[in-house]
C-alpha cells in the first residue's frame, strides 16, 4: 500500500469482514512522517450531498491545522455545492503543502450520484501532492478503468485481502496461540477462504477446545452459511446469561450499561459489555470511555436473524424499554426509532407530535417526513397537530403533492376536536398532545394554503389565503406572521402594486428581526430593496442593504446566507449612482465572501450586477458573457421573475447594435405591443420599446407604445419605469417633437435627481448627451444635469483599460504568473515553485480562466493592464 | 433505524426474481430478509425464491447479501407468464 504515495487514487475494495478499515488504519500508523492525513469514517446521514462536502472539508481543515485555515472559509457548505464550490476547495488544496492522504472509510454508503460526480471531478484535478484513499464494499463510479489505464489507480481487492496458509498460521497459532496442526490449519484456510471474519469466530469456537481437530472437520464437512455454523458454535459455548444478552440487546444500534439494564430488566449491564469487550465477542467500542458499544455488524445481523422463539415474542416489551429510556434521556428520535420498531403506532404518534417543534427548528424535515411515512394514514387523521407538523415538513421540503388533502384532514380533526361539529364520527377519537400547539393551528392552516396558491399562480386566492394568515396568526407568532406578510407581499408585488407589497414585506421584516430570525432577514431584505429600486427609491434600497449587513455583524463570526447578496445589491445600487469605484470594492466583497455566503438567487444576481458593470466600462462582449451564465443560473426562489435576465441581455445586444439577437429574443419571448400590460412583464415590454427605437421605428407606434406603459406605471406609482420610460420617450421624440421630448427629460431629471440616478441617462450616450446640454442652457437642474453630461463624456465602445476582474488571483497564481512573464518553460517554473507539473498546469488553466484569455502571452499582458503584478520585472 | 422488515412485495412495479448465493442459509433468514422462501440446493447453494420486490428493493436485497458476506452465484428473472409447476419444488428442505 505504500505505493499509495506516488498514486492518485488507492481503492480499497472488499465485501464485509476483510479487515478494510483495519489495513487502512495500520497503513497509516506506518506510514511516513510529515504525511498528514484527513480520515472521514462515513455512515448513513452523509449520503447527502450538503453533508458530505461539509464533512469532507471539515476533515480537510482538521488534518491541515492551522495551515488549513483557507479550509474554513469553504464552510458552510451549501446546499447545492456545484462545479464553482469544488473549484474553490481545488483552490485551497492547491495552496497545501506536503503530501496528504484524504481517507474516505466505507464509502459503499453513498450512492447519490451527485457526490460521486463531484468526487470525480476532484480527483480528475487533484494536485499531485494529494491522494484519495477509498474503503468500500463496491466499487465506487469513478471512471476507474481510466485511471488504471493511466497508472493512476492502486486497488487492493478481496483476492489481496484473504489470509494466505502462512498467514492463518501465523494469525492462528502466533497472535491466538492455538496451536493447531498445519494438516487443521489447511483445512481451515480452505474452508473460510481467507475471509478474516471467520477466521475470528473460527478462534473465538476453538478457544478452550481439546478436540480442535475434530471441531475442524465438522465445519469443513458442512455446506451451511460459514457466519450460522460459527456464530452457532460460538452461541452454544457462552454461559446462558452472556447468550440471553446478546440475544436481548442485539437489536440496539449502540449500546450503554445503563440502556441494557433498562432493556433486559437486571443490573450488571456494563459489567457484561467489559466481558464481552475482553473476550472479544464482536463488540466495537465507540468511544475511548468505553460507555458505549456496537456490536460488529454482520455478528449483530446473524444474531438477530437467529433469535430464540421467547426472546423474538418479547421484542415489543424490549423496544419499548428502549424507547422509555431514550425518552428519560431526553433524546426523542431516538425513542421514536425504537417504538417505530416495536409497533406501536399510537406511542410513535405522540412522542412525534412533542418532538416536531424542536426537529422543526434544527431543519430537520427529512426526518420529520420519514416518521410520517412510517405511521398508518389512519392514525394521522386524527391528529390535526401532529398533521400540521408534517404538512410543514413537505412545505419545507416543496413537497406539496398531498398537502391540500392533509390540510383538508386537519381542518376536520380541529373542528371535531373542539366540539364544533359534535355529530362527526370523528370526535370520539381525536388526539391532541401538545395542546399548546392549538392556538397556531388557524394561522399555519392558511399559510400553508397561501403557499399552494403561490405554487400554482393563482395570485386572487394567495392574497385571500395570505390576508387570513395575517387576521388569523396570533400575535406573538412572529414567524407564521411573516411568512404571511412576505407571501402577501409577494402576490401584491407580482400584480405591480408596489407600495402595498413593500409595506408588506416591511412588517415581515420587522417580525423576523424581532424573533431574531436574522438569516431570514437577510432574504426579505433581497426582496424589499427589489421593491423600494423599482419605486424609484434607490436611497431607501441602500437603508435595506446596510441594516441587513449590519444586524449580520451584529451576530459575531459567523458569515451568514444572504450577507454576500446585500453586496451584490449594494453593488448595483452604486453603479446605477455612478459609483463605479465603490460598484467594484462591493463585488470584491461578495467574491470574498464566494458563493456559499448567497441565498438561492446569489449565483445569477451577482453576475447581473458584474455584467452591468461591465457595460458601464464598455466591455458589452464581457457582459454579454457573464449574463448567458446568469441566463443559465436563474431560480425563481418564490420570487416573481419581474427582471428576466433574457430581456437584460437583449438590452445589451441592442446597445451593441446587435438588432438580430434583440429581435431573435423578441420572437422567442413572444412580447408585442399589443400585449395587454401587467407589471409582471413591464420590463420585458420597455426592452421591446428600447428594441423598437433603435430600429428607428420612432413614428407613431413605438410612441404610442410608450406612452401606454408610462399610463400603467403612473397608475402603479412605479416611479422607477417612470423614470425610464420618460427618458426613452425624450428620445424617440426627439427629432419629430422637440418640446415634447424636453418636457418628458425634464420630468425625468426631476424625478430621478433626489434619488442620484446615474447610469439610467449615461448609457444613452450621444443623443442623450444633446438633450443634456439643452437642460443645462435653459437651467433645468442644471448642477444634476452637468454631472450627467460628465458621466456620459465617458466614451464606450473602447477597449477596456481596468476590467473587473470577476475572481482575484491568489497568492499562488500571482508567483505562478510572475514566472509566465518570465522566459521560464512550465517544467522549469513547476520546479522553481517546488510543485508538480500537474499542479503547475492547473494554476495556469486558473489562471487564464480568471483573465480571460487562452494562451500566456495575453495572460502576461492582461496582468500587466491590470497592474496585477507590481512595476519591477521578476527577471 | 428499525429493523423491520420491508415489505418487498409492497412495491407497485414488482417483479418477481429468485437469487442464489453459495453456502446453505438457515432457515431463518427467510423471515429476516423477507423472502417468502429458500431453498437448499445440492449443489452447496441457497435459492431464494418469490421475491417480488421492484428495483429499488431488488438492490436492497443485493446490499444485504453483500453486507453478509454471501458470495452471489446468480439473480434470474422469473417470467409471470411462465408455469409455475415447472419450477423446482418451493420449500426450506433439501430436495431429494
Amino acid at each position: 500500500m505504500g505505493r499509495g504515495t506516488k498514486s492518485k487514487l488507492t481503492l480499497i475494495s472488499a465485501p464485509a469482514g476483510f479487515g478494510k478499515t483495519t489495513l487502512l488504519a495500520e497503513w497509516l500508523a506506518n506510514s511516513a512522517s510529515g504525511r498528514a492525513v484527513a480520515w472521514l469514517s462515513l455512515d448513513q446521514t452523509d449520503n447527502d450531498l450538503a453533508t458530505f462536502w461539509s464533512h469532507l472539508v471539515a476533515a480537510l481543515q482538521a488534518a491541515t491545522g492551522a495551515a488549513g485555515a483557507a479550509f474554513t472559509d469553504l464552510l458552510p457548505v451549501g446546499p447545492k455545492p456545484d462545479e464553482a464550490f469544488l473549484a474553490k476547495l481545488l483552490n485551497v488544496l492547491g495552496d497545501v503543502s506536503g503530501d496528504l492522504d484524504l481517507v474516505l472509510d466505507d464509502f459503499h454508503v453513498i450512492d447519490q450520484r451527485s457526490i460521486e460526480e463531484g468526487l470525480s471531478f476532484l480527483l480528475e484535478h487533484l494536485p499531485s501532492n494529494i491522494h484519495l484513499v477509498m474503503s468500500t464494499r463496491a466499487d465506487p463510479a469513478l471512471a476507474l478503468g481510466r485511471l488504471r489505464a493511466r497508472g493512476e489507480l492502486i486497488e487492493i481487492r478481496s483476492g489481496d485481502l484473504r489470509f494466505i496458509p502462512e498467514e492463518v498460521t501465523a494469525y492462528i497459532n502466533g497472535s491466538m496461540r492455538l496451536g493447531l496442526t498445519a494438516q487443521d490449519i489447511t483445512v481451515l484456510g480452505g474452508r473460510t477462504e481467507g475471509w478474516i471474519a471467520a477466521l475470528q469466530l473460527a478462534v473465538l469456537s476453538l478457544e478452550g477446545r481439546n478436540d480442535a481437530t475434530a471441531f475442524i472437520e465438522g465445519f469443513a464437512g458442512s455446506d451451511r452459511y460459514i457466519v450460522d455454523y460459527l456464530v452457532e458454535e460460538v452461541l452454544q459455548r457462552v454461559p446462558d446469561e452472556i447468550r440471553h444478552f446478546l440475544f436481548c440487546s442485539c437489536f440496539l444500534e449502540r449500546l450503554s450499561g445503563s440502556l441494557c439494564d433498562a432493556v433486559i430488566g437486571s443490573s450488571g449491564g456494563k459489567a457484561m459489555l467489559d466481558a464481552l469487550d475482553r473476550q472479544n465477542l464482536f463488540i466495537v467500542p465507540l468511544d475511548d470511555r468505553r460507555q458505549w458499544y456496537r456490536y460488529h455488524h454482520l455478528f449483530a445481523d446473524v444474531l438477530r436473524a437467529h433469535l430464540p422463539d421467547e426472546v423474538r415474542n418479547e421484542l415489543p416489551t424490549l423496544h419499548r424499554r428502549a424507547a422509555d429510556w431514550y425518552e428519560e434521556q431526553g433524546d426523542r428520535p431516538e425513542a421514536i426509532s425504537q417504538v417505530l420498531a416495536g409497533g406501536d403506532f399510537e406511542r410513535a404518534a405522540e412522542l412525534m407530535e412533542m418532538a416536531i417543534p424542536d426537529v422543526q427548528k434544527a431543519r430537520g424535515e427529512a426526518i420529520i417526513r420519514n416518521w410520517m411515512r412510517a405511521l398508518p394514514t389512519e392514525l394521522v387523521r386524527a391528529r390535526p397537530v401532529l398533521g400540521m407538523g408534517f404538512v410543514g415538513a413537505l412545505a419545507a421540503l416543496g413537497e406539496l403533492g398531498e398537502v391540500e388533502g392533509r390540510l383538508g384532514d386537519i381542518e376536520r380533526g380541529l373542528a371535531a376536536f373542539s366540539g364544533g361539529d359534535a355529530r362527526s364520527s370523528l370526535a370520539h377519537r381525536v388526539v391532541v398532545i401538545d395542546t399548546t400547539q392549538l392556538p397556531r393551528m388557524p394561522g399555519a392552516m392558511e399559510l400553508y394554503r397561501t403557499a399552494l396558491a403561490q405554487v400554482r399562480g393563482d395570485i386572487p386566492r394567495m392574497i385571500y389565503h395570505a390576508e387570513r394568515v395575517l387576521a388569523l396568526a396570533q400575535p406573538d407568532d412572529h414567524v407564521s406572521r411573516a411568512a404571511g406578510s412576505s407571501l402577501l407581499g409577494i402576490a401584491y408585488w407580482s400584480a405591480g402594486n408596489l407600495e402595498q407589497a413593500r409595506r408588506l414585506w416591511s412588517d415581515g421584516r420587522d417580525g423576523l428581526e424581532h424573533a431574531t430570525h436574522i438569516a431570514d432577514v437577510l432574504g426579505v431584505s433581497v426582496a424589499l430593496a427589489d421593491i423600494s429600486i423599482a419605486q424609484g427609491h434607490l436611497v431607501e434600497a441602500k437603508q435595506v442593504y446596510d441594516h441587513a449587513l449590519e444586524l449580520a455583524a451584529a451576530q459575531g463570526v459567523q458569515v451568514l446566507r444572504g450577507t454576500a447578496d446585500m453586496y451584490a445589491g449594494l453593488a448595483a445600487l452604486s453603479l446605477q449612482q455612478g459609483e463605479l469605484q465603490i460598484a467594484h470594492q462591493h463585488l470584491q466583497k461578495c467574491h470574498e465572501l464566494g458563493e456559499v455566503a448567497g441565498l438561492p438567487q446569489h449565483p445569477y444576481r451577482w453576475r447581473v450586477a458584474a455584467a452591468h458593470l461591465r457595460q458601464s466600462e464598455g466591455n458589452l462582449e464581457g457582459a454579454v458573457a457573464l449574463l448567458d451564465e446568469a441566463v443559465r443560473l436563474y431560480v425563481g426562489d418564490f420570487f416573481p421573475n419581474v427582471r428576466p435576465v433574457a430581456a437584460t441581455r437583449a438590452r445589451v445586444w441592442i446597445a451593441q447594435g446587435r438588432l438580430g439577437d434583440a429581435t431573435r429574443w423578441q420572437r422567442e419571448t413572444g412580447v408585442g405591443i399589443d400585449d395587454e400590460l401587467s407589471y409582471l412583464r413591464e420590463f420585458e415590454h420597455i426592452t421591446l420599446a428600447r428594441l423598437l427605437i433603435a430600429k428607428n421605428e420612432t413614428g407613431g407606434v413605438s410612441s404610442a407604445f410608450l406612452a401606454r406603459l408610462l399610463d400603467q406605471a403612473t397608475s402603479g406609482d412605479r416611479v422607477g419605469s417612470i423614470i425610464e420610460l420618460s427618458v426613452l420617450q425624450a428620445l424617440a421624440l426627439r427629432t419629430s417633437d422637440a418640446a415634447g421630448s424636453f418636457l418628458a427629460l425634464e420630468k425625468a431629471l426631476s424625478l430621478a435627481e433626489p434619488e442620484g440616478y446615474v447610469r439610467l441617462f449615461a448609457e444613452e450616450g450621444e443623443p442623450m448627451a444633446a438633450l443634456l446640454r439643452l437642460a443645462v442652457k435653459r437651467r433645468i437642474v442644471p448642477t444634476y444635469a452637468q454631472r450627467l453630461l460628465a458621466a456620459v463624456g465617458q466614451p464606450r465602445g473602447r477597449p477596456q483599460v481596468h476590467p473587473d476582474l470577476i475572481e482575484p488571483l491568489s497568492e499562488r497564481e500571482l508567483d505562478v504568473l510572475r514566472l509566465l512573464r518570465s522566459d521560464l518553460g512550465g517544467p522549469e517554473i513547476a520546479r522553481e515553485l517546488s510543485v508538480s507539473e500537474n499542479t503547475m498546469r492547473t494554476h495556469t488553466k486558473n489562471i487564464y480562466e480568471k483573465l480571460g484569455v487562452n494562451n500566456r502571452r495575453s495572460a502576461v499582458r492582461r496582468a500587466e493592464e491590470l497592474n496585477l503584478l507590481g512595476r519591477n520585472s521578476p527577471h | 433505524m428499525t429493523d423491520r422488515p420491508a415489505h418487498l412485495s409492497d412495491q407497485r412495479d414488482a417483479e418477481t426474481y429468485q437469487i442464489c448465493v453459495r453456502g446453505h442459509l438457515d432457515a431463518a433468514w427467510a423471515a429476516r430478509l423477507s423472502v417468502p422462501s429458500l431453498t437448499h440446493e445440492t449443489d452447496s447453494t441457497t435459492t431464494l425464491r418469490g421475491i417480488a420486490a421492484d428495483q429499488a428493493a431488488l438492490h436492497g436485497l443485493l446490499q444485504r447479501v453483500r453486507d453478509l458476506g454471501l458470495t452471489l452465484v446468480s439473480v434470474v428473472h422469473i417470467d409471470p407468464t411462465t408455469n409455475l409447476s415447472f419450477n423446482p419444488p418451493v420449500n426450506s428442505k433439501r430436495p431429494k
